[in-house]
């Protein structure tokens, strides 16, 4: 489609109308929170000040959370790959045995991640935990505090955030053309050859992307650190948690925060410079598809199998044992021993049915269904607009709709707490810190890039000569959208709304900093239980909310993804909803799920 | 210099070739032609070492390879979309499998140098990326990549199949030059009959996982040995036994009338033949005509059969539909097939001959 002349656009009265509310909302919730923090952080009296880096700076805790983050953001990059590429070879690269087995056991990161995942490894390995408790009958003279700090960190993300790996490498690895494979076959090279000289570069790019992606991710790290990192580990952003709470130490949480926001659009500006470098991906025009490959070497195929299994063992057994133990009762769960006769419903009977096990998890679906669908509902106009007209207004618009994307959701929470702690001509007088709303308008936000994205793609793939045919007949601009073009991005819209929905379900980075101290979401309740406040009952809890989330996801993610995959006869993942495949052999992009905070379990945007 | 002995490939229930008996001869260029579907690609596969054959040998110079994986068989393959490798420059793709042979780097340098100027690519193309070039090089690439392991034989997969039918034109030429130059013995997949004819010392083709039948692009043109052939190459018009019982009462050619019978497009005309001789003319009346600027197509019907064929546009005057004209042919050109097992009547050729 060609340009459209401003005036042109500005002519129809749908589009002045979404483009005010539209510049109110990216005014009120995207600009000025974010512009707010960095006043308060350089100029807290009106003029400018580095009182806050001085501070900053003389702050051990803080250069030392700091230096943690960095550390943690190099190492995981490295770790992730490792894992991640490991367990893509193995699952779509070799032929190994059980490798279906094997897919569905790494991908149980599909279907549970963040603080529940962070919680999940502590309930099991942690000091208190089952496989501690089983281990210290072994081992009495082990330290029961084993898994902690920045190990215990830098496992549990590594295995939590090869999610990425799972989706785009597996993906680009799929679009490389057999017969490159063949031709390096006929041409003498080794099954090890072909892996590295070919194989591997042809995945550079999207290796590059979900490097970046993990090292953002082990910056931002929040509930992970703060669940198993202990006195000796922290990082930046649980640091801007805490300087948040107190007043005085806020310019500290906004410089953090600032910093943490630098170093994520630095490193998204390297990666879109990397994508646009290069050829990496066949050149050809027909490819025929991947066969999976034998490793030669008898010695290598059996440690590869070895590795794989027990990699699957790592990804499944915490996943089992809180499926098993959600059904076990208070001493099995602190002694660690299970028997058939201590397995009951009873503690699903009593989070389903007590006020206090039910309410934090009404809340959550109550919030992630209210902002699933204002994202959704709002953007279906605005991508529709944005798909259509293509000027320097529609493109202004839509960078700035990315903010999120680029920046740190702490950044984001601590923006809106301090523009809107005092009233605000900006939302009409009214005080929003504090609020039930200000969670919502932040889970909104948050979801904003992913589902304009999504719909953008899917309002692209409707034919336009549908659209042009109505309107040949006489049909009016509403009219068309109506009955032309919403039915068919329909089916997209509700599996984006779905995937929204699973993702803020179990928040935690968001609503630790935002949420109603009395409207606590599912997240921060578990995140509570890890601490150890509600004792054994509270580990039950969230043993049950963790199964019933799994659940949930799991159904969302096998009606979006999975009924589509079987249909091409492929386990295939399209990430673009409705239009199928899209993905294949296009870079991986970040997300601000994937991106920030560990729970990359929703799939990222696909690349502009 | 090639021979596939009594092969049987199978995927599965699916038996793609049943028994494959082939023989190339040394320098030759031997197409492997047929529809899609038909298993060509799987035999050259099978000879390049990708399929392991369920049964029967595969011999390359005399030499078992039936057991021996891809890269020790000697042979040197252009896929079909080239499987040029998109990481690396056009240097490093040639000289890829001389890496992998750990060939001391100063004479790889002078092996790939060397190739690349037999296949006219400049040192400037080689230090670029292979996505920076056209297909005409790329396909070049391809081809210098297969060589310079010097290989014994060189298959070739298609590779012209997804270019535009300009470009197509260009680069036949190209690769046929090459061969010519190299001499080296090539075994060529298409289904394109008119890539198939021009280029090929001799072709196979292949219907369902056999052959029907192999030789010279002539002989497989004027004579081809089964229906399938006839109606796959070339463009005929289907005879009816009115027509055939017409020819034989003018010629006595004692055609049968029973068979199939069909007629080249080109084998037959609205003029009386120049030498004249044993040509008939049967009348009919002009159906429709097509002009094609070169020439016209018309369809004349007579005695039942719907006749098509070729007038050049030389200016000279031709009758336009609905008219009476004359149909004239050549009784001997007439093809003939056994109505059952769609072989030729007359035999013009062995199906198979195999020195």
């Amino acid at each position: 489609m060609s340009s459209t002349p401003v005036r042109a656009m500005a002519r129809s009265p749908f589009v002045l109308v979404v483009g005010v509310v539209l510049t109110w909302f990216i005014a009120a919730f995207l600009v000025w929170p974010n512009v707010n923090v960095l006043i308060a952080t350089f100029f807290p009296d009106g003029n400018f000040s580095g009182r806050a880096a001085e501070k900053l700076f003389s702050s051990q805790r803080a250069m030392k959370a700091l230096g943690n983050s960095f550390l943690l953001a190099v190492a995981l990059s490295i770790t992730v790959n490792a894992v991640g590429i490991f367990i893509v070879l193995v699952t779509h690269y070799f032929r190994i045995r059980g490798s279906r087995i094997l897919f569905l056991g790494y991908a149980t990161t599909f279907i549970y991640g963040g603080i529940v995942l962070a919680a999940g490894y502590k309930f099991i390995y942690g000091d208190k935990g089952i496989a501690t408790s089983l281990l210290l009958k072994v081992f009495p003279g082990m330290n029961p505090a084993w898994f902690s700090g920045f190990f215990a960190v830098l496992v549990v993300m590594t295995f939590a955030t090869t999610t990425n790996h799972m989706l785009f490498v597996a993906n680009a690895l799929k679009s490389v053309d057999y017969q490159t494979i063949e031709a390096a076959k006929n041409l003498g090279a080794s099954t090890w050859t072909i892996l590295r000289r070919i194989v591997l570069p042809m995945l550079k790019p999207t290796l590059f992307a979900v490097t970046i992606l993990s090292f953002l991710t082990g910056l931002g790290a929040l509930s992970a650190p703060q669940v198993l990192g202990g006195r000796d580990f922290q990082t930046i952003t649980p640091m801007i948690l805490t300087f948040t709470n107190s007043p005085t130490s806020r310019d500290l949480a906004a410089l953090l925060a600032v910093i943490l926001g630098l170093a994520t659009v630095l490193m998204l500006a390297v990666m879109t410079r990397l994508e646009k470098g290069g050829t990496y991906f066949s050149v050809s025009k027909v490819s025929s598809e991947l066969q999976k490959q034998d490793i030669q070497n008898p010695v290598a195929n059996v440690a590869v199998h070895v590795v794989a299994y027990l990699l699957f063992a790592v990804y499944t057994l915490p996943v089992v044992l809180i499926v098993l133990y959600s059904f076990a009762d208070g001493a099995a769960i602190q002694t660690g021993q299970l028997s058939l006769a201590n397995l009951t419903f009873d503690n699903y009977v009593r989070v389903l049915t007590e006020q206090s096990g039910l309410r934090p998890f009404l809340v959550s679906v109550v919030y992630s269904a209210l902002a699933a669908l204002i994202a959704v509902g709002g953007l279906l106009f605005v991508a529709r607009l944005l798909q259509k007209y293509r000027n320097w207004v529609a493109s202004a618009f839509e960078y700035l709709l990315h903010i999120p994307w680029i920046l740190p959701s702490a950044l984001l929470a601590l923006g809106l707490i301090i523009s809107y702690d005092h009233p605000n001509p900006l939302v009409g007088g009214a005080v929003l810190t504090g609020t039930t709303v200000i969670l919502l308008i932040a889970f909104v936000t948050v979801k904003i890039p992913f589902t304009l994205r999504m719909l953008k793609a899917s309002f692209a793939s409707v034919n336009s000569s549908l659209e042009e045919a109505a309107a040949i007949m006489g049909a009016k601009t509403l009219y068309v959208f109506r009955r032309i073009l919403l039915p068919l991005v329909l089916p997209a819209a509700a599996a984006i709304t779905a995937l929204n929905f699973n993702s803020l379900l179990d928040d935690y980075d968001t609503a630790i900093f935002l949420a109603h101290p009395l409207v606590q979401p599912l997240g921060l309740v578990i995140k509570a239980n890890t601490d150890g406040a509600e004792g054994t009952e509270g580990i039950a809890n969230t043993f049950v909310y963790t199964v019933l989330l799994m659940l949930i996801t799991g159904i969302t993610m096998y009606l979006v993804y999975g009924r589509a995959g079987r249909r091409s006869g492929r386990k295939r993942m399209p990430a673009v909803p409705g239009t199928g495949g899209t993905l294949a052999g296009e870079v991986p992009p970040a997300s601000a799920t994937s991106v920030f905070g560990e729970d990359s379990k929703v799939p990222a945007v696909p690349a502009r | 210099m090639i021979r596939l002995d009594n092969i049987e490939v199978s995927f599965g229930d699916f038996t793609a070739i049943p028994n494959l008996d082939l023989h190339v001869r040394p320098g030759e260029f031997f197409t492997l032609l047929g529809p899609s579907g038909c298993g060509k690609t799987t035999a050259l596969r099978t000879l390049a070492g990708f399929i392991q054959p369920a049964r029967g040998t595969v011999r390359v110079d005399g030499k078992d390879v039936t057991r021996l994986p891809s890269d020790k068989r000697q042979v040197g393959m252009v896929f079909q979309n080239y499987a040029l490798f998109p990481s690396m420059s056009v240097w490093e793709n040639i000289a890829f499998g001389l890496r992998v042979r750990k060939e001391n780097p100063a004479e790889s340098d002078r092996l790939v140098r060397d190739i690349a100027r037999r296949v006219e690519l400049s040192d400037e193309q080689l230090a670029k990326n292979v996505a920076e070039l056209s297909g005409g090089q790329q396909q070049r690439v391809a081809v210098a990549r297969a060589l310079v392991l010097r290989p014994k034989i060189l298959l070739l997969d298609e590779p012209l199949s997804n270019l535009d039918a300009k470009l197509r034109h260009q680069l036949r030429q190209q690769l046929k030059d090459l061969q010519a130059m190299f001499g080296i013995t090539t075994v060529y997949v298409t289904h394109d009959q008119d890539e198939a004819l021009a280029m090929s010392d001799r072709v196979a083709v292949f219907n369902k996982g056999v052959v029907e039948q192999v030789g010279t692009p002539q002989e497989i043109y004027d004579h081809a040995a089964t229906e399938f052939v006839c109606n796959f190459i070339g463009d005929s018009s289907t005879l009816t036994p009115e027509f055939v019982a017409e020819v034989n009462k003018q010629s006595g050619a004692g055609l049968s009338t029973d068979a199939k019978s069909y007629l080249r497009v080109e084998k037959a005309s609205l003029d009386v033949p120049a030498d004249g001789g044993a040509a008939v003319g049967l009348s009919g009346k002009v159906v429709s005509r097509t002009y094609h600027g070169l020439h016209s197509r018309y369809v004349v019907r007579t005695h039942g059969a719907d006749i098509r064929l070729l007038v050049r546009e030389d200016g000279g005057d031709h009758p336009e539909p609905g008219t009476e004209t004359t149909v004239y042919l050549q009784p001997g050109h007439v093809l003939q097939y056994h109505p059952g097992t769609g072989a030729a009547l007359r035999e013009q050729d062995p199906a198979v001959a195999l020195p």
